[in-house]
């Protein structure tokens, strides 16, 4: 299903921030289905920016979690980022729509054998400190967190950490390496967000391309 | 776009609020710490500069001014019409470090009525008209908000949430939490109407008597609709209703409104009824007023052509009697001209002259 978008009545170029990767590609297919199809991005060469100027749209990829930096800071004035960077980062920008890709879970894993013990400091080895450490400071729990960069599950398999907090998507990777869930403390999924500025300056412009990802992800839900 | 320099701007806004009948407020740059200390949720960061004085008292440089304003404010009747433009000191997420930051504002406190209310909300549209032609004031009622969050019998954590939510835009978690907490269909209808209105001020009047007619207090929301029709007649273009403009409701407890100007991502101007203070400061009077976060137009200061000077004007032998002469010739139309012996790296003008024998300035290629 292709849709067809007039170009922008102002000529205003909207610029897109996609997080790079296969969620990334899922949400380019997103676009395109819903009418921002861009061809200069689907032979890529070494170009970093993409544009179709008929439909008054430019993308480029970055980091995922820089995708909310990038919005924030009104150098792309749409981007597609995860919940849980939007919940790590806490940056000021709009939240417009849930655009159901990406689904995974923020949790609490641990080995099999692990036994919180009330009366230590839990060690809590993750990439997302915020997330951490807001959880454990809604009951109060002490906890000492270790900030990774990746391969978060071996922390508690060394003895780094007594727990970790991370994504997991299916869960093959812990139960691989006899860890288990925990405690879910949210679900995640990628959610198109706005600079609070463009929204107000390119408002209509936007709304579109909201409406349009929305009916597009209605239509693959039907 | 206008060319804005920030001393022009400043100038401009001076004259502004002092036409209203504003005072100029001068203050010290230092406080004592324990203001601060007992209003951090007030301040834009939490961090503050302090240092220990000569008597012992632990004073801090201003990170904002609005409290110090507020605590050196007298509690006659009538009221108190103030300005600003002074240096806060804060620290900066960007720059990982403290900042010395312009911003300009102003205050009315003490007996404010509807007027007051309206002649901020102007002096605000007003502020950001000086700076570009292409700026949104966005103006929402804190009070009417929680009166209506309060008629869903949310709970407090709820409240907040719902809140933090409708500041984000975020519609369709909003959703989600009014069902999760047993919102029937007919409130839920009203809260995401209210949290999606977007508009301009009239239209906004018009829909809002739809959507809180009969559940708020008819007193307020007639007097926002007031305000809303005031602001639609006075500048159509510039002000928009939209209830996604939030603020701490400790503080904030009637209208409330941020600015944004194109060009610039994030807002400007922020600014509201903040009676909530008030009475944290033990001030029994209300309170209106704003402040413009003067360090975050840089971009727009930089758009200004991009030239050091309009003219550069080059000399070897004349005399300086000649040179003079040429300068200011040059300089007759407004221009402004640069004086060198050699063209300087890393400069740009529009313009170049040299000045030939017998004191005349000639073009360059």
């Amino acid at each position: 299903m292709l849709r067809e978008v007039k170009p922008s009545v102002k000529n205003e170029i909207i610029n897109v921030a996609l997080p790079k990767g296969r969620l990334g590609d899922n949400v380019y297919e997103m676009f395109s289905k819903a009418g921002y199809r861009c061809p200069e991005l689907e032979n890529p060469g070494r170009k970093l920016v993409f544009e179709n100027p008929e439909v008054g749209i430019r993308f480029f990829w970055v980091k995922p979690s820089d995708v909310a930096i990038y919005v924030e800071k009104g150098a792309a004035d749409i981007g597609v980022a995860g919940k849980d960077i939007l919940l790590e980062y806490r940056p000021d920008v709009y939240e417009l729509l849930d655009i159901g890709l990406g689904k995974c879970r923020m949790a609490v894993a641990a080995p099999k054998s692990f036994r919180d013990d009330l009366r230590r400091t839990l060690r809590v080895a993750t990439k997302f400190p915020n997330v951490a450490k807001a959880h454990y400071s809604s009951f109060g729990r002490d906890i000492e967190i270790i900030k990774l960069n990746g391969s978060i599950e071996l922390a508690p398999i060394l003895g780094l950490s007594d727990v970790i907090v991370d994504i997991v998507e299916t869960g093959a990777t812990l139960r691989q390496n006899n860890l288990e869930v925990c405690e879910t403390l949210f679900e995640i999924s990628a959610r198109l967000i706005a600079n609070k500025s463009s929204y107000r300056f390119k408002g209509d412009e936007i709304k579109r391309i909201r409406d349009s990802l929305g009916a597009v992800k209605g239509a693959e839900n039907d | 776009m206008k060319t804005l320099s920030q001393d022009g701007l400043t100038g401009s806004l001076c004259a502004l609020y002092e036409r209203s009948g504003y005072r100029r407020y001068k203050m010290s740059k230092f406080e004592e710490y324990d203001l601060y200390a007992r209003n951090k949720d007030f301040l834009v960061s939490e961090n503050v500069l302090t240092f220990t004085d000569l008597d012992g008292r632990l004073m801090a440089l201003k990170p904002d001014v609005t409290l110090s304003i507020i605590k050196n404010s007298r509690e006659a009747s009538g009221i108190e019409k103030v300005y600003y433009h002074e240096n806060v000191y804060r620290a900066s997420g960007g720059t990982l470090g403290f900042r010395e930051i312009a911003q300009a504002g102003l205050e009315c406190i003490g007996d404010v009525d509807e007027y007051c209310v309206c002649e901020v909300l102007s002096l605000a549209a007003k502020s950001l008209l000086e700076i570009s032609s292409n700026s949104e004031l966005d103006v929402s009622h804190l009070g009417l908000l929680c009166e209506l969050l309060d008629c869903a019998k949310l709970s407090e954590p709820a409240k907040v949430s719902a809140i933090e939510l409708m500041g984000g835009k975020n519609i369709g978690e909003l959703e989600k939490l009014l069902k999760s907490e047993g919102v029937g269909e007919d409130m839920r209808r009203r809260i995401i109407g209210v949290a999606q209105l977007d508009c301009e001020a009239k239209e906004a009047s018009e829909k809002l008597k739809e959507l809180l007619g009969g559940i708020v207090s008819g007193e307020s929301l007639a007097l926002f609709c007031d305000t809303c029709d005031f602001l639609h007649g006075e500048f159509p273009e510039t002000v928009k209703v939209d209830f996604s403009t939030v603020g701490d409701l400790n503080y904030y407890s009637g209208i409330f409104f941020k600015g944004y100007v194109r060009g610039v991502a994030s807002g400007i101007l922020s600014g509201g009824q903040y009676n909530g203070l008030m009475r944290k400061l033990k001030k029994s009077s209300r309170a209106i007023g704003f402040a413009l976060y003067l360090d975050l137009l840089e971009p727009l200061f930089e758009a200004g052509g991009g030239f050091d000077s309009d003219i550069l004007l080059l000399y070897k032998n004349a005399s300086p009697a000649e040179i003079y002469g040429a300068a200011k010739r040059l300089s007759e139309g407004g221009a402004s001209v640069c004086v060198m012996k050699e063209r300087p790296k890393n400069m740009k003008f529009r313009e170049v002259y040299r000045v030939a024998s017998g004191g005349e300035a000639v073009r360059e290629e």
